[in-house]
């Protein structure tokens, strides 16, 4: 892989103007629409901290349908709880998951951390 | 009113019990190196991305049916025509044409006869 190929797949590419920081809370919007989405089904609705900025790409849910997918979206570890992700969960607290989840998917999580 | 919640794709399982993986190696089949050539040449090209593949193969009837290289061959299939290059009656075309080569009566039958079979 050349120098240039592995900056552009960093991690940490630029994040110009994103709207979250590393720790704020943040609910993963509850909505359904059709198309190609890459939300996870069963993470909307749930709430989660940032645990990483990668930085900012293409948006696949245009680039899905043949579009350029600009503007790019910003894109965002979360974290979660596992316990509060799966009803029932039996593993112990501090199991987490992270996920992968652009901005426009995020709102921010007012209440008390779940 | 069905159960199946709303615009959730075939794809979309997280969380769902899907019963035992079969973790066997099949290897790849010839067709499926072919296309699977012809795939990655394409993406390559930038003739296709894999965010359109995806959708295409997220919008399969048969998605669920359909072993991975069906999906992936399938998928393509339907960009290829939704991208105006080529048509359905190309497709026919050359798919009779091939299968003409092996003399396979039915399109369901293995170009291998049988006695041919070690």
């Amino acid at each position: 892989m050349s120098p240039d190929t592995a900056a552009i797949r960093s991690s940490y590419a630029p994040a110009p103007g994103h709207r979250y920081a590393v720790g704020d809370r943040v609910r993963i919007k509850g909505v359904f629409p059709p198309g190609h989405r890459r939300t996870p089904w069963y993470i909307r609705g749930k709430r989660g901290v940032i645990e990483r900025i990668c930085g900012a790409f293409p948006n696949p849910e245009e680039l899905a349908y043949g579009f350029d997918g600009e503007p790019a979206k910003v894109l965002y570890r979360v974290r979660f709880a596992q316990k509060h992700v799966w009803p029932g969960y039996r593993g112990p607290d501090h199991d987490v998951i992270e996920m992968e989840i652009f901005e426009h998917w995020l709102e921010p999580d007012e209440g008390e951390a779940p | 009113m069905s159960d199946m919640p709303v615009n959730k794709g075939p794809h979309d399982i997280g969380g769902e019990s899907a019963g035992p993986i079969d973790t066997t190696d099949h290897g790849m089949k010839f067709w499926e190196k072919q296309a699977n050539a012809l795939r990655s040449v394409l993406s390559r090209a930038g003739v296709v991305k894999v965010d359109e593949l995806r959708r295409a193969a997220e919008g399969l009837e048969q998605y669920g049916k359909l072993a991975y290289f069906e999906v992936t061959t399938s998928a393509l299939r339907v960009l290829l025509l939704e991208k105006g290059l080529i048509t359905e009656a190309e497709l026919k075309a050359k798919m009779a044409e091939v299968r003409g080569r092996f003399s396979v009566p039915d399109e369901m039958e293995s170009p291998i006869k049988k006695k041919d079979k070690r």
